[in-house]
C-alpha cells in the first residue's frame, strides 16, 4: 500500500509483471475471489494520493483513484455526472474509481464511453517519467492498452466545455445494469453548421469506441433528420457488437442506430432551442 | 475456443513469411514477449507476461512450426503453460500477395485447462483476437522499420472472427 505516486512507481518497477495493481477492487476482486487470478502480489492504490478531483483553468483534472461517486459529485462536466450515474449502483460507485472504469472490459467501462467523446487524455507514469495520450490511444484492445510494464496510469484530463452533450445508456433494466449500448455525442457548432463532431459507443465493441465515419458524415451539416439518419446509419456499419447474457450481437447493432439517432436529436432539439 | 482472422500487412511475402520464422522478430512483436529462444530448427521456447485487468501472470510457451511451405502456408502448434492454468492450440496461416502487400489468413483451435478455463469464453476469445491483432500490427509496424509502439493502436485492415 504505498502511499505516494513515487512509491507506488517505485514498487512497479521492481515487482512488475507479477505484481498486480488495484484501485477499487471492483475488477480484480470478484477474479481473485472465484480463483481465476492468482496474484503473487498485489499493490493497493488506496492511499497513493491519486483520489483527487479538481478543476484547473478549463480543465477537469481527475485522479485515476478518485471514485464513481467523487465523478457524481462534481458539476463541471455534466456529461460525466451523468455517465457515473449510470454506472453500476452506490457501493460499487464507492469503490470504483475513474481510472478502474478504463480497465473494465465491455459491456462495463460506461465511464470511458463519455470520456471519448470529450475528448479526454490520459497521463501514465512511470519511474522514467509522464506521457500524456488521448483517451483514444490508450485502449487497444479488448482487455489490452497502451500501459508499458512499468506504468501507472495516474490522472484522466477532460477538457470543460460548454456545448451541450447527450449521453444515453440503454440496459435491460432502468438502472445497476449492463448495457445493450451506451451512447455519447457532443457537437461544436460553427454558426448554423456542424465543426466537430464526437460520437462514442459503449458495449458494441472490444473496448468504447468513436464512431469516425459517422462524426465525419455530420461535420457540415446542419444536424437536420437526414444527416442524423446517415450518422446512424454509419455507426450501425462501424460499430463491432458481441453477444453475451445481456444481448446479442443483432439486437446491439439495431440499437446502436437507434440511439445514436435520439442522442444526435436531442442535440439538434437542443441547438433548435437555442435558436441555431 | 477457436479463432480466425485475416489482416494485411504492408511487405512482400518472402519477408513476411522470414519475419515469422525469425526468434529476434518475435520478441519485438509478440505482445508482452520477455524471452525467445529457437531450440530446434522450428521450435521455439519463450516466457510471454501479460499485464491484463485483474489478471496479471507469466507463461512459458513452446511454439512449433510445423508442415511449412515457405513463403505461403505455415502450421504453428503451441502449449501456453502458467499458474492460472494451460492453452494447447493448433493455427494455420496462409500468405498470400495483395498488391504490394502481404494478406495473412489464419484459423486455429485451442483447449484450456485450469483456472482460465473458468473465465467466460467471450473473454478469452476476446482476448486472443486482441493479442493476436496487436501482434499483427507490431509486425507490420517492424517490417516498415519503424517502432511497434507508434502504430500500437492503429486498427489497421483487419477482420476477425472467434467462437466458441
Amino acid at each position: 500500500m504505498p502511499r505516494s505516486l513515487p512509491e507506488a512507481l517505485s514498487l512497479l518497477e521492481a515487482h512488475s509483471p507479477e505484481l498486480l495493481v488495484m484501485a477499487g477492487g471492483t475488477v480484480a476482486m470478484p477474479l481473485i475471489n472465484d480463483g481465476i487470478s492468482l496474484p503473487e502480489a498485489v499493490m493497493g492504490l488506496r492511499f497513493a494520493g491519486l483520489d483527487r478531483l479538481e478543476r484547473s483553468g478549463d480543465t477537469l483534472r481527475i485522479g485515476a483513484t478518485a471514485t464513481l461517486t467523487q465523478l457524481l459529485n462534481q458539476d463541471a462536466v455534466p456529461m460525466l455526472r451523468e455517465a457515473a450515474r449510470n454506472t453500476a449502483g452506490w457501493s460499487i460507485r464507492n469503490m470504483g474509481t475513474v481510472g478502474g472504469n478504463l480497465f473494465t472490459p465491455p459491456p462495463g467501462g460506461d465511464v470511458a464511453v463519455a470520456l471519448l467523446a470529450l475528448d479526454a487524455s490520459v497521463t501514465l507514469a512511470s519511474t522514467r517519467g509522464k506521457r500524456v495520450l488521448p483517451i483514444a490511444e490508450f485502449q487497444t484492445g479488448f482487455m489490452t492498452n497502451a500501459l508499458a510494464p512499468d506504468e501507472l496510469l495516474v490522472e484522466i484530463s477532460v477538457p470543460i466545455r460548454s456545448e451541450p452533450t447527450a449521453y444515453l445508456k440503454f440496459g435491460r433494466k432502468h438502472a445497476n445494469t449492463p448495457a445493450v449500448v451506451t451512447v455519447a455525442a457532443r457537437i461544436e457548432w460553427d454558426g448554423e453548421q456542424v465543426a466537430v463532431a464526437r460520437i462514442a459507443l459503449g458495449a458494441v465493441g472490444p473496448h468504447p469506441i468513436r464512431a469516425r465515419r459517422a462524426e465525419e458524415l455530420l461535420v457540415g451539416t446542419g444536424l437536420g433528420a437526414g444527416a442524423i439518419a446517415a450518422a446512424a446509419a454509419a455507426a450501425v456499419e462501424e460499430c463491432e457488437p458481441f453477444t453475451d447474457g445481456i444481448a446479442t450481437e443483432w439486437y446491439r447493432r439495431k440499437m446502436v442506430g437507434l440511439f445514436v439517432g435520439r442522442a444526435l436529436e436531442q442535440l439538434a432539439a437542443g441547438a433548435a432551442g437555442e435558436g441555431r | 475456443m477457436n479463432i480466425r482472422g485475416s489482416h494485411t500487412l504492408n511487405a512482400p511475402r518472402a519477408s513476411v513469411f522470414a519475419a515469422i520464422c525469425d526468434p529476434d522478430v518475435l520478441l519485438g512483436v509478440i505482445p508482452g514477449c520477455r524471452e525467445i529462444e529457437q531450440t530446434g530448427d522450428a521450435e521455439y521456447h519463450g516466457l510471454i507476461s501479460l499485464r491484463l485487468p485483474g489478471i496479471v501472470g507469466t507463461y512459458r510457451t513452446i511454439v512449433r512450426l510445423v508442415d511449412a511451405e515457405a513463403p505461403s502456408v505455415g502450421k504453428l502448434e503451441g502449449e501456453v503453460e502458467g499458474s492460472l492454468g494451460t492453452i494447447k492450440g493448433l493455427a494455420t496461416f496462409r500468405l498470400a500477395e495483395s498488391g504490394s502487400g502481404t494478406r495473412i489468413d489464419y484459423e486455429g483451435h485451442a483447449a484450456i485447462g485450469g483456472p482460465l478455463a473458468r473465465l467466460d469464453g467471450r473473454f478469452i476469445e476476446g482476448l486472443a483476437a486482441s493479442l493476436i491483432n496487436q501482434g499483427l500490427r507490431n509486425l507490420d509496424t517492424r517490417l516498415q522499420g519503424d517502432h511497434p509502439a507508434r502504430v500500437a493502436t492503429d486498427r489497421g485492415q483487419q477482420t476477425r472472427e472467434t467462437r466458441a
